[in-house]
């Protein structure tokens, strides 16, 4: 085991990007503890976590509160640090990826800067990475008409709806071209009706853009729509229970939501939960 | 391992928020003591005495320290009792009659910026007829100085209180078809609780304030206040250090005891 | 239609404060007619508005060279430069305190507790021993109102860089954003209305200061005037207009400072 890691990391050192496996993220034998408030044992929010996740994959993390997919997450995003085990992006570790801006992070709350425009919403980070004003400025307006947005770019965030709120997130993300885009429980303060639009969205973009998204969620309906494959994970200690395929043709629209298929794939996702 | 060593570090976290203030307190006090503070601000001892001289006077004058703290807790806590009181009714007309209540407030608001040196001396001519005794006419001005200062904020966070409920809970009381006496007492007044120390945290340091302000333009001369500006006229600094401390302490105390009482009664809300 | 109309404007918010204003002047008046009948001396007492105003206008020297108004304003100047001045001095060292208890924790440990303190100690009542301490009146007056300016915007500032939402922070830190920029992308706007919370405290304190020193010693401004017109040393008019321009440059101060950041945070205008 151990040596069959060298020598992937090996490989990867002397590969350039683009010739490398597709492998994008490889998380091997990952384990998160938190110490307890009041000095007892230490609880495991991650246990003996294994997986690999493919460049231009969409992989969904699926599970009840408490089962560590939002922990496994913030890992993966150098926001939380692994107890012991080995998480590597690209052949290097999650913080080289995260100080090459190579995250994009979408956040359950769109964690907008009410002081600021849309359109200098969208600018932030493009700000941050020093990118010239003209570059800046015609990458917004590209963001914006992709997210439908344009035409509200000088509105501020409290005269936005939720929904348009959660697509400037979006806009804001994919602005400084991230490799990756870390998705947690994005859509789920949002009705019914509109979380079934950006889903459409998402799809979209993600087919346009053809980054990876690792998106957290504890709708199984959501998981199985978007993803092409479902990590389903299970709470106390937050563990994976079952890796879910899903081959649904794409695109997907609301009519895919009726098939048999679609509600085969959400009774077998349902059915790998172990313990709840 | 890992996760050792992070209970320590909390460990140490608790230690050192208690620690380093200490520290810093008696830093501050061996600079004074060895008088390099007094190098520093530019000063004398005349001036700024020593600690250990500023508490022998207190302990050699307390008789009148006392008589002194005693007038202006008198006035202290008088005005701070009226103005609440008179706060939180204005309060409830505010609640009763909100479209008028609403304006009143925000006049009532504008007086929070008029300084307290422009309303003394006028409450100190108005009340010059009040009695023949000097020590009494000038206490009820001082008092009504202090009135004021706690009516503004009492009335302010009286009526959010009384009013800004959370959501749906007026909703359920007019379900149960509750009269507006019965909302008011059952709903309003037991919402209106934590906006009432709101009020009190401004208003207990600001009566203590408006108290030793308004001893200053008292016909009488009497007061903790009064003594600090009397005894720095007769350049007797040391004295009037001794009750500058004692200022500080009666504001410290009176605060501490409010915190005492917000910690006691609005236990297990938020 | 039209009536309805007339009728909603008659009650519309500003309306209402007018009349509360208005029932304030009728007050004022009913007592100053029962002072009148029973006072000596009424005007020491609670003289008419209308003479207050008259007094404001009159062309009459009230000493060597100046009428009321002239005195009362070029005091006005004196107040408010040096309230101006320690107001600022408070705003600069109140925000860098925010901002060095927020960079490092020892500071905000050290500090805190004494920020917590001088909040109960009553400033103004040390003035006198200021005043002693710096033995020049003008430098005291900025010290007090120094003083009463830096906590309010200390603790309020540090209170809005504490209120940024963990996420704000986490998503500076997957941007590896420098710490530069967290600062002045983040938590300095962020904590924008925090700090003119500060502001809008301290701004009317610093000029109840500076007023307070002015009576202590001599060497003008608007309370070393209201105390002589208090001991009958001019007419008794100037200590009445200066309570009422007092309390006037107060309140202006109180609303100067949500002008200011009205202007400076635009999205708070629209909605809530």
């Amino acid at each position: 085991m151990a040596a069959a890691t060298s020598i992937t990391k090996e490989y990867q050192k002397f590969t350039p990007m683009e010739n490398e496996t597709d492998t994008e993220i490889k998380i091997e034998d990952l384990w998160v503890k938190f110490p307890d408030k009041n000095g007892g044992e230490p609880v495991t929010a991650l246990q003996n976590i294994n997986m690999d996740i493919k460049q231009g994959e969409f992989v969904s993390l699926v599970g009840p509160s408490g089962c560590g997919k939002t922990t496994l997450l913030r890992t993966i995003a150098d926001l939380q640090p692994p107890s012991t085990g080995n998480i590597s992006v690209r052949g290097k570790t999650p913080r080289e990826i995260r100080l090459q801006k190579k995250y994009g992070i979408v956040f359950q709350n769109p964690v907008l800067y009410e002081w600021r425009t849309v359109r200098r919403n969208v600018c932030m980070p493009m700000e941050l990475m020093g990118l010239p004003k003209k570059y800046r400025t015609a990458r917004v307006t590209e963001m914006l008409e992709m997210v439908g947005l344009y035409n509200f770019g000088k509105l501020y965030p409290h005269e936005l709806s939720g929904g348009m709120q959660q697509r400037v997130g979006i806009a804001r993300a994919l602005a400084i071209k991230p490799e990756i885009l870390l998705m947690d429980e994005p859509f789920s303060a949002l009705d019914e009706f509109t979380k079934e639009k950006l889903h459409e969205d998402l799809q979209t973009i993600w087919s346009k853009t053809n980054k990876t998204i690792l998106f957290v969620t504890h709708n199984i309906q959501e998981a199985v729509f978007l993803s092409d494959r479902v990590i389903v994970m299970s709470p106390h200690p937050g563990r994976i229970s079952a890796i879910v395929d899903i081959d649904l043709p794409r695109p997907r629209t609301l009519a895919t939501r009726d098939t048999t298929e679609f509600n085969a794939l959400v009774s077998k996702v349902r059915n790998s939960f172990e313990g709840v | 391992m890992e996760i050792e060593k992070l209970q320590d570090r909390t460990n140490v976290e608790k230690l050192t928020t208690v620690l380093y203030p200490v520290l810093f307190g008696i830093f501050i006090a061996v600079l004074w003591q060895t008088q390099i503070l007094h190098k520093i601000l530019g000063t004398d001892t005349f001036t700024l005495p020593l600690p250990g001289r500023i508490i022998s006077i207190i302990g050699d004058n307390h008789a009148t320290i006392l008589k002194n703290v005693g007038a202006t807790l008198i006035v202290a806590l008088g005005g701070l009792t009226a103005g609440s009181l008179f706060g939180y009714l204005l309060g409830i007309i505010s609640t009763a009659f909100p479209k008028w209540g609403a304006g009143g407030l925000t006049v009532v608001s504008a007086f929070n910026a008029v300084p307290i040196i422009a309303i003394a001396p006028i409450l100190n001519n108005l009340t010059k007829d009040f009695s023949k005794d000097a020590n009494t006419r000038s206490m009820l001005a001082k008092m009504l100085v202090v009135m004021i200062t706690c009516t503004v904020a009492m009335s302010i966070n009286a009526y959010r209180g009384l009013t800004e409920l959370k959501p749906f809970s007026l909703d359920l009381m007019q379900s149960f078809a509750a009269s507006k006496l019965e909302i008011f007492f059952k709903l309003r007044v037991p919402n209106s609780v934590p906006y009432i120390f709101t009020a009190l945290r401004v208003s207990v340091p600001a009566c203590v304030i408006s108290a030793l302000v308004s001893e200053y333009f008292a016909e009488y001369i009497i007061g903790v206040g009064r003594q600090i500006r009397e005894n720095i006229v007769l350049a007797q600094y040391a004295t009037a250090w001794a009750y500058i401390f004692v200022a500080c302490a009666i504001g410290i105390i009176m605060y501490l005891i409010l915190l005492t009482l917000e910690g006691i009664l609005l236990k297990g809300r938020r | 239609m039209n009536l309805g109309k007339i009728k909603k404007a008659l009650l519309s918010k500003q309306m209402v404060i007018a009349y509360w204003v208005l029932g304030l002047v009728v007050i004022w008046e009913i007592l100053a007619v029962i002072i009148e009948h029973t006072k000596r001396t009424p005007e020491n007492v609670l003289p008419h508005l209308h003479q207050i105003a008259q007094s404001i206008f009159s062309k009459d020297l009230v000493n060597m060279d100046q009428t009321a108004l002239q005195i009362v304003l070029s005091n006005t100047g004196i107040t408010l430069q040096r309230a101006g001045i320690g107001f600022l001095i408070g705003i600069a060292v109140g925000y860098l305190l925010a901002l060095i208890m927020n960079m490092f924790s020892w500071a905000e440990k050290v500090v805190f507790p004494y920020l917590m303190i001088i909040q109960m100690i009553p400033i103004l009542g040390m003035a006198p021993i200021v005043l002693a301490m710096t033995k020049d009146i003008n430098k005291s007056r900025i010290v007090i109102a120094a003083l009463l300016t830096f906590y309010p915007v200390a603790t309020n500032t540090l209170a809005g860089f504490k209120s940024v939402m963990k996420e704000k922070h986490e998503l500076m830190y997957s941007m590896a954003a420098k710490k530069s920029d967290v600062y002045k992308k983040l938590l300095i706007p962020a904590s924008m209305p925090y700090f003119f919370t500060g502001l809008k405290i301290s701004a009317p304190m610093a000029i109840t200061a500076s007023i307070l020193v002015d009576t202590l010693q001599g060497g003008g401004g608007l309370g070393c005037m209201l105390s002589q017109s208090l001991k009958h040393a001019m007419t008794i008019y100037v200590f009445w207009q200066i309570v009422f321009l007092s309390a006037i440059i107060g309140i202006a101060s109180y609303y100067l400072m949500s002008v200011i950041e009205k202007l400076i945070s635009p999205y708070k205008k629209v909605g809530r």
